[in-house]
C-alpha cells in the first residue's frame, strides 16, 4: 500500500525508512554541533570564560586530568560507591518486593512503614550517613544502597500486586513449586517492573553518590566537581559533569541490552504489532 | 426439581441423577452435597453453590451449562482445590481434596499461556516438575504440538500466535502430563463461530485418542450437546444441579453438520426446555409483580 502523505498526517513519514533515520541524524548532528561552536565562540567574546568554560577548554582540561590521574582516580571512587551500593540495593529491593508479594501478613505489617519512611526526603539522609558511616566511601555506599532498594522495592512489589494471579495457579496446577514457580512463572511475570525500578534508579544512584560527596568527602567525582567549582576551575567542572553523564549512558546501555535480552517476549510482541 | 415425569420419559434420554448413582469406583470425581458461601464487601454473603451432587465417570466427556452466574466456574475452581468449599466435601479418585490438585489439567477462559514461554516451553511446563527424562519430555511436547497442528511454532512466543493457535496451545498444555482429568472453563467462549468448531473438532479427535475424563463448562447449548456424552444442568443462583441428560448420538461425530447427526433434535430441544424453564425463573424473580 502506498502510503500517501494525507493518510499519515506528516509527509516526512513517507519517505523510505533509512532516508529519514539518515536526515534525523544529520540534523542531530547539526543541532549539537551548532551550541558548542556558539558555546566556543561566546566564551571570553560574550561571556567570561571562568563562568562557561569553552568545549576547547574543557577539552584540554579533561586530556590534563587523564594524564595527572586525578580523574581516572575520582571515577574510581565513585564507581565504587554505585559498584557495591547499586546491586546490593537493588537485590535487596527486588527481594523484599517479592517476599511482600508473596505473603500478606509481611505487607500488611510493614507497607505502612516502608511508605512513611520512602516520604523522608533521601537526600537528607546523607548527612546522617555521613555520621554513621565517615567520610569516606562507605556513607555514599550507603545512601546508594538506601535509595535502590526503595527504587526497586517499589517497583517489584507495585508488579507483584498488579500481576495475573492466574498465572500462579495454573503453575502450580500443574506441579510448580518453589523455585520453579518463583523463577519461571513470578519473576518473569513482575520483570516489566523491575525493569522500570532498576532503570530509573541508575540515575538517581549516580545522582545520590554526588550529593553525599559534595556534603563530605576527600575523592570522587562529586569532591573534584565541588573542589573545582570552589576554586573557578569551570573546566574542570564540566569535565566531572562529563564524567557522570558517560557513567549514567554506560549504566543504561548495560541495563538496555539486559532487559531486551530478558525480555524477548515483550519486544517479539512489539515487532508483531508493527507489523501489524 | 420438580419437572412432571411423564414429560421426561418420552424422549430418548434417560435421567442419571442422586437417585440413581454409579458404583463408586467408576467415578473419577464425587461431589457430595458441596455449597459454597462467597463473602463479599460489597454485596455481603453470597451462595454460589447450594448442596450440589455430581459424579464424573472415568473416561467420560461430561459438559456443564446453566444461566451466567450459576457457578460453574466456580464448580471447577472447587473441583481443582484452587477455593476451599464451605460445605460437603469432594473426592478425587476416592481422595477429599484438600488444597490444590496437581492431578488436573485446567484450561481457562482465556488461553493464559506463559507470555514470557515460547509455545514449546509453554507445553512442556507441566512435564518439568513430573518425573519425566529430557528425551521422553521433549518426545512428548513434540507430538502434543503435532497433534494440534502447530509444527513450526515452537519457537514462538505467545503474543505472535494467533487466537485458535493459543487455544490449541493452551488445551495441549494441560494434556501433555497426562493429567486423569481435564477442566475445561469455556475454552472456545472468546472465539469466532468457525474456529469454535474446528477446535471442538480438533478436541473430540484428540480426546478419542487419549481418553481422558473431561470436565468441560460452556453456556453454549449446542456446543454441550454436540461433545458430551452427558450434559449436566445447574440452576440459575444458588447453583443446583437441575438435571443431568444422557447425550445418544453415536461417536465420531461430525461437528460442522451436528444437526443433522441421529439423537441431536432431540437433546436439545429437551435441554432448552429445561433450560428454558430456567431462564423464566430468572425473569419472575427479577419482576415479582407480573404473577
Amino acid at each position: 500500500m502506498m502510503a500517501e502523505s494525507d493518510e499519515v498526517g506528516v509527509s516526512e513519514a513517507s519517505w523510505p525508512y533509512w532516508t529519514r533515520s539518515l536526515w534525523i541524524n544529520l540534523l542531530r548532528i547539526g543541532v549539537v554541533g551548532g551550541f558548542f561552536l556558539l558555546w566556543e565562540m561566546a566564551a571570553g567574546r560574550w561571556i567570561e570564560p571562568f563562568l562557561i568554560s569553552s568545549p576547547s577548554r574543557i577539552f584540554s582540561s579533561f586530556i590534563a586530568n587523564i594524564q595527572s590521574g586525578t580523574l581516572i582516580g575520582h571515577t574510581w571512587v565513585t564507581l565504587q560507591e554505585i559498584g557495591i551500593g547499586f546491586p546490593l540495593g537493588a537485590i535487596s529491593g527486588i527481594s523484599a518486593g517479592y517476599l511482600f508479594g508473596r505473603s500478606r501478613t509481611l505487607a500488611e505489617i510493614f507497607e505502612p512503614i516502608i511508605i512513611a519512611l520512602y516520604g523522608v526526603p533521601r537526600t537528607a539522609l546523607a548527612p546522617l550517613f555521613i555520621v554513621w558511616l565517615g567520610i569516606g566511601i562507605w556513607s555514599k555506599v550507603g545512601v546508594v544502597l538506601l535509595l535502590t532498594f526503595f527504587l526497586n522495592f517499589f517497583n517489584t512489589y507495585a508488579g507483584m500486586k498488579q500481576m495475573d494471579r492466574e498465572y500462579i495457579d495454573l503453575a502450580r496446577l500443574m506441579g510448580a513449586k518453589g523455585h520453579t514457580l518463583t523463577f519461571r512463572v513470578i519473576l518473569p511475570a513482575v520483570s516489566p517492573y523491575i525493569f522500570t525500578g532498576l532503570k530509573t534508579s541508575i540515575p538517581f544512584s549516580v545522582i545520590v553518590a554526588v550529593v553525599g560527596e559534595f556534603i563530605a568527602s576527600t575523592e570522587g567525582i562529586g569532591f573534584f566537581i565541588r573542589l573545582s567549582a570552589g576554586i573557578f576551575r569551570t573546566a574542570d567542572v564540566f569535565v566531572g559533569i562529563i564524567v557522570l553523564m558517560s557513567m549514567v549512558i554506560f549504566m543504561n546501555t548495560i541495563a538496555g541490552l539486559i532487559e531486551r535480552r530478558v525480555l524477548q517476549w515483550q519486544t517479539q510482541t512489539e515487532h508483531v504489532r508493527i507489523q501489524g | 426439581m420438580q419437572e412432571p415425569e411423564g414429560k421426561r420419559s418420552e424422549q430418548t434420554i434417560t435421567r442419571e441423577a442422586a437417585e440413581q448413582p454409579e458404583s463408586s469406583e467408576h467415578l473419577v470425581i464425587q461431589v457430595e452435597n458441596v455449597s459454597k458461601v462467597f463473602h463479599t464487601r460489597k454485596q455481603g454473603r453470597m451462595v454460589a453453590l447450594e448442596d450440589l451432587t455430581l459424579g464424573v465417570p472415568y473416561g467420560k466427556f461430561v459438559t456443564v451449562v446453566g444461566p451466567s452466574g450459576c457457578g460453574k466456574s466456580t464448580l471447577l475452581k472447587l473441583i481443582a482445590g484452587l477455593i476451599p468449599v464451605s460445605a460437603g466435601r469432594i473426592l478425587y479418585q476416592g481422595v477429599e481434596v484438600r488444597g490444590l490438585s496437581t492431578k488436573v489439567g485446567y484450561v481457562p477462559q482465556e488461553s493464559k499461556l506463559f507470555p514470557w514461554l515460547t509455545l514449546e516451553e509453554n507445553v512442556g511446563f507441566g512435564l518439568e516438575s513430573r518425573n519425566y527424562t529430557r528425551q521422553e519430555r521433549e518426545r512428548r511436547v513434540r507430538d502434543y504440538i503435532k497433534l494440534a497442528g502447530l509444527t513450526g511454532f515452537e519457537k514462538h512466543y505467545p503474543a505472535q500466535l494467533s487466537g485458535g493457535m493459543s487455544k490449541r496451545a493452551s488445551i495441549i498444555r494441560a494434556l501433555a502430563y497426562d493429567p486423569p482429568v481435564i477442566l475445561m472453563d469455556e475454552p472456545f467462549g472468546p472465539l469466532d463461530a468457525q474456529t469454535r468448531m474446528i477446535l471442538q473438532d480438533e478436541l473430540l479427535k484428540i480426546w478419542k485418542k487419549r481418553q481422558q475424563t473431561i470436565l468441560f463448562v460452556t453456556h453454549d447449548l449446542v456446543e454441550a450437546v454436540a461433545l458430551a456424552d452427558r450434559v449436566v444442568v445447574m440452576s440459575h443462583r444458588p447453583g443446583r444441579i437441575k438435571d443431568i441428560l444422557e447425550v445418544p448420538m453415536a461417536r465420531p461425530r461430525n461437528i460442522f453438520e451436528i444437526h443433522r447427526q441421529d439423537g441431536f433434535e432431540e437433546t436439545y430441544a429437551h435441554l432448552w426446555s429445561i433450560f428454558r424453564h430456567e431462564l423464566e425463573i430468572k425473569f419472575e424473580e427479577e419482576d415479582p409483580e407480573v404473577e
